[in-house]
């Protein structure tokens, strides 16, 4: 085991909330991809995930928060951006595999049970380089434990609770100590990867919501095309009914589009700039809610909404490549351009 | 709490196939179900049934989803556009109202036979939910004089309960049906709240438009019928999802938990929340103990007593148990009980009980009252944000009560985000007309751009004082597909209301003017609610707050029902619902109903010894 500085501990939860964060933009183009009322399960399930990973960030930033640090999602303090260029690997990992932004499509349900994967018995935490975010977290979690009481010296108005974070499979609550830190972490892993022995995830007992698989489960399950039911292990893969998957019904966007995909001056060009900048500007909401403004959580709901409107118009223009495919949101950063 | 001169009816027998049976699965239905279903006799659980005329609309996300759909496909997007009715079940439709003639009395076009003079215009769903499922969520107390109305204004009827009795009751009903509110908005006209008190989440915010209106009204002072008063645009509670306050969790869709958290200003609360941050019945179902028992597709068609005699307890219902698209159900089945309640609305309730023997309470079916609504419109100087939020999040309501009761109508009025929607069919309106003006492309845009945002109008509610003629009955000439009597209705809007609305109209117009909008309200009399009153004309539509058919009183002869809502006659039968209300006063009859409620389920947990 290393031992990390406070200054090491904030520098990994940055990559926490880098990590949590890096997850959205494919999920979302696997999501808003699926043709309306088509592949009902699937949207169900994503949307699910990505709700929770929101969840996540949020949690991550009032873990930084917590330790005073303070989250960023733009460049500043002469750092560069926080948020990856796609396709990308994920932040200080083995860089065993990249993530893209893709359609819903087999491809994409791989790369998501990857990035869910437990860490399986007796893998070692790690601060980096880790092979999946289950041990990232491990190393995080001892960390804490070495550095509390005397590291939560965070400013408690700059957490974020529910009273401005809702709809992600639980509630944001504000951290401040050693229990509530290894509650946050607690539901960052087992949302995502499920306890050791049991595919399901803990928010029956935290939230006292209905029983529900983790994500690497439920990715699993549409990927194999057939649901776990209950008694299933990760031994036996799902065993329930078949699940009807619609590969065709999807908007066929090329994976991880670029804004200079586009040549200069053409529409879709002005189209992916424009939503480009309802990204960063989302961005900018995000750390002005992080950084003590949390009322912006609730201004950037609209952004939120823009940003879906925008990305699906683009997902659905053909490129006039012949390559059969269409146009898509490229999650770029741009520094908006003000207001 | 020593409010009852019965004996406790205890478990009768072990003979009854229920402790209670209750008709109905909309808003009153789904409370008493979630209050008894948690009661129990030792560690059995209370045996309940519930009948629900119409079907589940919204067991699972994808079911509520197809009524979304339907909205979405419905040409017309009146308030039952999304609820499909059953041909057993039928629900009434604002679009089957049309105007009355002596000649074409009575009008049975659609479920009601309408016997005028005016025709009675407000709807209501049959379905599991009930008419909550389309309701706007407006949760607004009633003031305290309007619980003592004969005592000072010397008429309608005093109410058998106070403010202050119902405190902890209305208290109960915002927390169920989770009202967005501050307290301090809501403190007016002699309305107080319990020290420390606060609804379970903040309000929900002033819309731009809402703020722009404010910004000129407030303060202004007016002089109506010789009083002066200071208006004031208060923040509407509304039972709609916002920024929760502590211990309280906000109730997400049924069915899918995470959406609907928070109101997301899809605007279209009416007829249907396709995200489910407004409260609908739905929600209350969702936590009702699975012990309870709740029958769909089932309509009561009579209600058996044991016996003619007058005061004959209630000995088994009949219903019929139905499937669409299926013939007929040929004979009704029957279901006992200790305790029946008949929880369906101020019309389907007294229907019941006349279509029953003996002839029941001769205030049964009297005194129906609605809040007429009359609409003023116009154009504001400038963009005011038309179109965006819920259909209405403020009001002015101190004007709800004053000396002037004595001798017209009070009135609250809606400070209304939806620009001229229904009234002039806006915006696909005013496309055509840009359109037949010749405008095309980015002129046709820029037209509708600068005119849509900037329509603005008030919605006006009356009360309406209880009048005897006014009245639901029977014919045996009219009745549905299952031969069950169809509701008979006679209305008229009686002066009172007429002298409130010429009040309305005035302050209407004075308000445009300090506002700098150009009025184009203008009434027709091709309208079905259309009256005048000293030469005044006015349109009026129903607002679906439907009450008074079988109100409460301190005794027998003024009323049907005592303050629990029992009835005086039959001591196992409750009637419970805005029909019980004496008067209907300002606010939206919904909370008051639902604050009533709960105060009956404790009375109807008395009765059977259980609390």
């Amino acid at each position: 085991m290393t031992s990390w500085s406070p200054e090491d501990l904030r520098g990994h939860l940055q990559t926490a909330v880098e990590i949590e964060w890096t997850t959205i933009p494919p999920y979302l183009c696997a999501l808003w991809s699926i043709t309306e009322g088509r592949n009902e399960l699937a949207a169900t399930c994503i949307r699910d995930v990505v709700l929770e990973e929101m969840l996540h960030v949020t949690l991550a930033c009032n873990l930084l928060n917590a330790v005073g640090g303070s989250p960023r999602f733009t460049p500043r303090d002469g750092q560069p951006s926080p948020v990856p260029s796609y396709p990308t690997f994920l932040p200080h990992s083995d860089d065993a595999f990249r993530v893209g932004l893709r359609p819903f499509s087999a491809k994409a349900l791989k790369t998501f049970r990857k990035i869910e994967h437990p860490a399986g018995g007796g893998a070692p935490p790690e601060g980096d380089r880790y092979a999946t975010i289950a041990q990232f977290y491990e190393a995080v979690a001892e960390a804490l434990a070495d550095l509390a009481p005397d590291i939560f010296t965070g400013d408690r108005s700059l957490q974020v609770d529910s009273s401005y974070y809702y709809g992600g499979g639980g509630e944001a609550f504000a951290i401040h100590d050693l229990t509530t830190a290894n509650e946050a972490l607690d539901v960052i892993i087992f949302q995502g990867e499920g306890i050791d022995l049991s595919i399901w995830d803990p928010d029956r007992d935290v939230f006292g919501e209905q029983e529900e698989l983790a994500h690497y489960f439920r990715f699993d399950e549409l990927y194999r095309e057939r649901r776990y039911v209950e008694g299933d292990t990760p031994a036996t893969g799902p065993t329930g009914g078949p699940i009807l998957i619609d590969y065709d019904s999807v908007l066929p966007m090329r994976p991880s589009p670029k804004a200079d995909d586009h040549p200069a001056g053409s529409g879709l060009r002005a189209l992916t700039d424009e939503c480009n900048e309802t990204y960063s500007t989302l961005l900018v909401q995000l750390e002005e809610a992080f950084t003590g403004r949390p009322a912006r959580l609730i201004e950037s709901v609209q952004t939120m909404t823009r940003l879906r409107y925008e990305s699906i118009a683009l997902m659905n223009v053909p490129l006039d490549d012949g390559s059969g495919k269409n146009a898509g949101p490229a999650f770029q950063w741009r520094a908006p351009s003000g207001g | 709490m020593g409010q009852s001169a019965h004996r406790p009816v205890g478990r009768l027998s072990e003979v009854a196939d229920y402790d209670i049976v209750i008709v109905g699965a909309g808003p009153v239905g789904a409370i008493l179900a979630r209050v008894l279903g948690s009661a129990a006799v030792g560690s059995e659980p209370l045996r309940i049934l519930v009948l629900e005329a119409g079907p589940a609309v919204g067991r699972t996300w994808s079911d509520y989803q197809a009524n979304v759909d339907h909205y979405l496909g419905s040409s017309i997007k009146v308030p039952n556009a999304p609820w499909v009715s059953s041909a057993y079940a039928p629900s009434p439709d604002v679009l089957d109202v049309r105007p009355l003639t002596p000649d074409s009395i009575p009008d049975d076009n659609g479920y009601f036979v309408q016997y005028g003079p005016l025709p009675f215009e407000s709807d209501y769903v049959r379905a599991q939910g009930g008419t909550m499922l389309h309701w706007l969520a407006t949760s607004l107390r009633m003031v305290p004089n309007d619980f003592e109305i004969r005592s000072r204004y010397g008429h309608g009827l005093d109410w058998p309960v106070s403010y202050d009795e119902l405190q902890p009751y209305y208290e109960r009903a915002e927390w169920e049906l989770g009202v967005s509110a501050n307290v301090e908005d809501q403190e007016y006209l002699g309305i107080t709240f319990r020290d420390g008190y606060h609804f379970p989440m903040s309000r929900i915010p002033l819309s731009y438009l809402d703020e722009h209106v404010a910004g000129t009204v407030d303060g202004l002072t007016v002089t109506l019928d010789g009083e002066a008063t200071e208006l004031l645009v208060s923040s509407t509670p509304q039972a709609r999802n916002s920024t929760p306050n502590p211990g309280y969790r906000p109730i997400g869709a049924h069915g899918a938990e995470h959406m609907g958290l928070r109101c997301e200003g899809n605007s279209s609360c009416i007829p249907i929340c396709p995200v489910q941050a407004k409260y609908s019945p739905l929600k209350t179902w969702g936590l009702v103990s699975r012990h309870v028992e709740v029958r769909t597709q089932c309509v009561v068609s009579k209600v058996i007593y044991a016996g003619s005699a007058p005061d004959a307890p209630v000995a088994a219902l009949e219903y019929y148990s139905y499937t669409d698209g299926l013939p007929p159900p040929a004979t009704p089945e029957r279901v006992t009980a200790d305790i029946y309640v008949l929880a369906g609305n101020a019309i389907e309730n007294p229907k019941l009980l006349l279509a029953s023997e003996p002839t029941p309470n001769d205030n049964i079916g009297r005194h129906l009252m609605d809040h007429p609504y009359v609409l003023s419109w116009a154009l504001m100087p400038e963009n005011i944000g038309a179109y965006r939020g819920p259909s209405s999040t403020s009001g002015i309501e101190v004007l709800r009560d004053g000396a002037f009761r004595k001798d017209r109508a009070a009135f609250r009025m809606e400070v209304v985000n939806w620009g001229w929607d229904f009234i002039t069919n806006s915006p696909f309106s005013d496309l055509e007309s840009a359109v037949d003006k010749g405008l095309y492309g980015a002129e046709l845009r820029a037209e509708i751009a600068d005119r849509v945002p900037r329509q603005f109008r008030f919605g006006f509610l009356y009360e309406q004082l209880p009048d005897p003629g006014n009245r639901v009955f029977l014919n045996n000439g009219y009745v549905d597909a299952l031969g069950i009597p169809r509701p008979c209705i006679a209305y008229d809007v009686d002066d009172y209301v007429r002298k409130g609305m010429v009040a309305s109209q005035g302050l209407s117009e004075s308000l445009f003017a300090a506002l700098g909008a150009t009025e184009y309200t203008r009434y027709s009399d091709s309208k079905p609610g259309y009256v005048t009153y000293d030469g005044w004309p006015f349109n009026f539509v129903g607002a679906g707050h439907l009450a008074g058919t079988h109100c409460m009183g301190t005794k027998r002869s003024n009323s049907a029902v005592d303050s629990f809502q029992r009835s005086w006659e039959h001591e196992n039968l409750y009637l419970i619902g805005c029909g019980s209300m004496p008067t209907v006063s300002t606010s939206n009859p919904s909370l008051t109903m639902a604050a009533l409620a709960f105060r009956s389920a404790e009375a109807i947990l008395d009765d059977l010894g259980v609390r």
